[in-house]
């Protein structure tokens, strides 16, 4: 056992020594705990909500009278030869959502005027169902048209109601009455725990892509520099790979848990600043942090030993993609997966997802923030998935055990196995 | 102790790698176990290790099963094998600690051992930042840090110039008078015949000839001469034996100052002395002198597994042929 804890002490200094693991670290860490501090220091009501004495409250009015010197030429032109709509205060007043309205002389002016940009756009408005829209540049999201045209229709039913001779006050507040009422959520919000899951499912997945690389890079490493020669005639081959996984788990959640820790005692201490609204982020339950911890670990273990394996089916690093394409390929697929069903947290793809050790890691926390599952199924998905990790752990040690000592090509899955069954 | 190699057989696949090895060698004594590139010493090591199981014979040590996990074996692998970005002192103390060595005492062994080996002022250096040479002086001080009862070094003279292998050769003596098995493994034949009391040629898989080392050598030089005229010109002297003596002796070689005789069956040492004493005062040849020829290593490793070969290919041949 000694000797596995020698492996696990050595195999972690590796990642502690290295300068961009503990710097990327720290500067996340600083990072995001000073961001939480944020709203403390500069005035972020426009996202809080609650107005807070800004450090750069001086310049305020600065920006106040660039803004009014940029809204020179930020006004629409209209052009109506009818001039069913009234005046350009009646104008301005229906269409106050839309922009600020200047009544060109003539149509052909309005059109000059858009080309030559000094109005933002033109409106050539022939009665209340039909007008054209000029505009210089289109630009990609341009909802000028669409909010323009929802007041035009709104101008329109008002006046097929007054043509009617109805009471347009009375109808439209009895037409979008709107039903008042108060939602008292007694279980989970799904709504609410969405963000968090979304960012935990992607926070695991790149973990064990980034992570599972490292080590699969630190075996090939070992066979590539050959000091895998003397390693397995030092030690049993299995406490070299257990020593590698076991270090390579303890600095992700070394790293993933002071990141994560950073942010979460930041915001909770700062949680009245930010008036509650990255709750849908940080406000994470107790109970789905452990069990991210549990599933998240345990997934991580899982992909980590495959990881492992992999690397000593190649003789050089630049090959390890050659041989780690499927397991990344079914990370993704997982990933994807779950992401997708994010919204049907109790459906049959989520259900069986958070049973299979290869996905469980991803789906079950998702299910236990948002959805309905039962304790037992809990502890049973734990246990497949850490009765899977020692299969896997004690496959993959035997894959390196046999494949360590084999240079050249990469050695395929299959053949590997057979190896393995022909035994050294 | 004695370490005994019994008929070990190891096959990957279909192939037999190794066809029946066995050798033994005792404390304070050191074997050598040569061959070709590929003929099975890597293998055979591998084995002695546990790094491979074979699939038959056994190894025992002082006559019980030799199990690997109670003797420490100190190897030094003919691919050299450390890492590149650590510090060397800190990969010693790790490789000590891995064979159960405890931190104190792999902290004083390696300093130990990086002093003994000249090397020790880089204890704190990236092993990357070491010449070749020294690279090497740690790779052997790191087989050496747990203080091994079996030392196994695969062409540990590789690469070092010749103030540093004078340094390892003193080494490996110490290890031999310290009682430590050596099991010694190069291409280098004079290193071999230094150190070693013993040894085995390996020749695909099978061992083609062992034993004591001087027993071998007179074994090979018994029926051979050597004979060197006074002017040097040893063709000269190689065209007259061969045009004179032919019913005596059948020229087998030479050295720059040599040729090379072997006795035909039923001539004696003294019947081609006297005849040639005698053609050659006839004839005006002056001979230099004449003794029993003693073979290096490296002359018995070309011939005895040049033989094999040929007998190799001739049986491949005729595998062939009936195919």
């Amino acid at each position: 056992m000694n000797k596995l804890f020698n492996v696990i002490d050595f195999e972690l200094k590796s990642y502690t020594k290295n300068k961009s693991f503990v710097i990327t670290t720290i500067v996340m860490v600083v990072l995001l705990f000073a961001a939480s501090f944020l709203p403390r220091i500069i005035d972020m009501s426009s996202i809080t909500g609650v107005k807070t004495e800004s450090i750069f409250s001086g310049s305020d009015d600065k920006e106040e009278e660039d803004d009014s010197e940029n809204e020179e030429n930020d006004y629409y032109l209209y052009y109506s030869e009818n001039d069913d709509f009234g005046t350009e205060e009646n104008i301005n007043a229906l269409f106050a959502e839309v922009g600020i309205f200047k009544k060109a002389a003539s149509k052909e002016d309005m059109i000059k005027s858009v080309e030559g940009q000094e109005a933002k756009g033109g409106f050539y408005i022939k009665d209340d169902m039909h007008y054209e829209y000029y505009v210089f540049n289109a630009e990609m999201y341009d909802d000028t048209q669409m909010m323009f045209e929802s007041v035009l229709t709104q101008l329109h039913k008002q006046n097929y109601l007054i043509a009617h001779g109805m009471d347009v006050t009375e109808f439209v507040a009895e037409y979008e009455a709107i039903p008042e009422g108060d939602v008292n959520v007694l279980g989970k919000d799904a709504s609410e725990n969405f963000w968090y899951c979304y960012g935990l499912v992607i926070l695991i997945f790149m973990l064990i892509i980034m992570y599972g690389v490292m080590i699969a890079t630190s075996v090939t490493n070992e066979k590539s520099n050959r000091s895998i020669e003397v390693l397995v005639t030092s030690i049993d081959a299995k406490y070299l790979l257990f020593g590698k996984v076991i270090a390579g788990t303890l600095a992700v959640v070394v790293q993933a848990g002071a990141i994560m820790a950073a942010a979460l005692v930041g915001y909770g201490i700062n949680h009245d600043a930010w008036n509650g609204r990255l709750d849908m982020i940080l406000n994470i339950p107790s109970d789905v942090i452990i069990s991210f911890a549990v599933f998240g670990v345990g997934g991580f273990l899982f992909y980590a030993f495959v990881y492992g394996a992999v690397g000593a089916l190649v003789s050089k690093t630049e090959d390890i993609n050659k041989v780690a394409g499927t397991v990344q390929m079914i990370i993704m697929i997982v990933y994807f997966v779950v992401l997708i069903n994010l919204s049907k947290p109790d459906g049959m793809i989520m259900k069986v997802c958070s049973i299979l050790p290869v996905s469980s890691y991803s789906a079950m926390f998702v299910r236990i923030a948002m959805g309905k599952v039962a304790m037992p199924e809990v502890i049973i998905s734990a246990v497949i998935l850490y009765v899977s990790i020692i299969f896997i752990g004690w496959l993959a040690a035997k894959i390196y055990r046999m494949g360590t000592l084999r240079y050249g090509n990469p050695i395929k899955f299959r053949n590997a196995l057979k190896y393995i069954k022909e035994r050294e | 102790m004695k370490l005994e190699v019994k008929d070990i057989r190891k096959s990957f696949g279909d192939k037999e790698i190794l066809k029946g090895i066995s050798f033994e060698v005792e404390s304070g004594k050191a074997l050598g176990l040569l061959g070709r590139n590929g003929a099975g010493k890597t293998t055979t090591i591998r084995i002695l290790m546990d790094v491979f199981h074979s699939n038959s014979g056994e190894i025992l040590l002082d006559g019980k099963k030799f199990d690997r996990k109670k003797v420490l074996i100190g190897y030094l692998p003919e691919e050299r094998g450390l890492y590149p970005k650590r510090k060397v002192l800190e990969q010693m103390i790790y490789l000590a600690r891995l064979r159960g060595v405890d931190k104190k005492k792999a902290t004083e062994n390696a300093m130990r051992w990086l002093k003994r080996l000249e090397v020790d002022e880089y204890a704190t250096k990236d092993l990357e930042t070491l010449s070749k040479g020294n690279q090497q002086k740690v790779q052997l001080a790191s087989t050496l840090v747990a203080d091994p009862e079996i030392v196994i070094l695969d062409e540990p003279f590789s690469g070092l110039d010749p103030v540093n292998s004078q340094i390892l050769k003193d080494v490996v003596n110490e290890l031999i008078e310290e009682g430590k098995i050596v099991i010694f493994s190069s291409h280098q034949m004079s290193y071999v015949e230094e150190f070693c009391r013993d040894i085995v040629i390996i020749n695909h898989g099978e061992i083609i000839l062992s034993g004591n080392l001087l027993d071998i050598k007179k074994e090979y030089g018994r029926s051979q001469l050597v004979v060197s005229p006074v002017d040097g010109d040893i063709n000269k002297l190689k065209n007259w034996i061969n045009d004179t003596l032919s019913a005596d002796v059948e020229v087998t070689g030479d050295n720059k100052t040599d040729v090379i005789v072997k006795l035909k069956d039923g001539i004696s040492r003294m019947k081609f002395f006297s005849d040639l004493s005698d053609k050659a005062s006839a004839e005006g040849i002056e001979i230099e002198h004449f003794e029993t020829y003693k073979p290096s290593l490296n002359d018995i490793f070309v011939e005895r597994v040049g033989e094999e070969e040929k007998d190799h290919e001739e049986s491949s041949e005729g595998g062939e042929d009936n195919e």
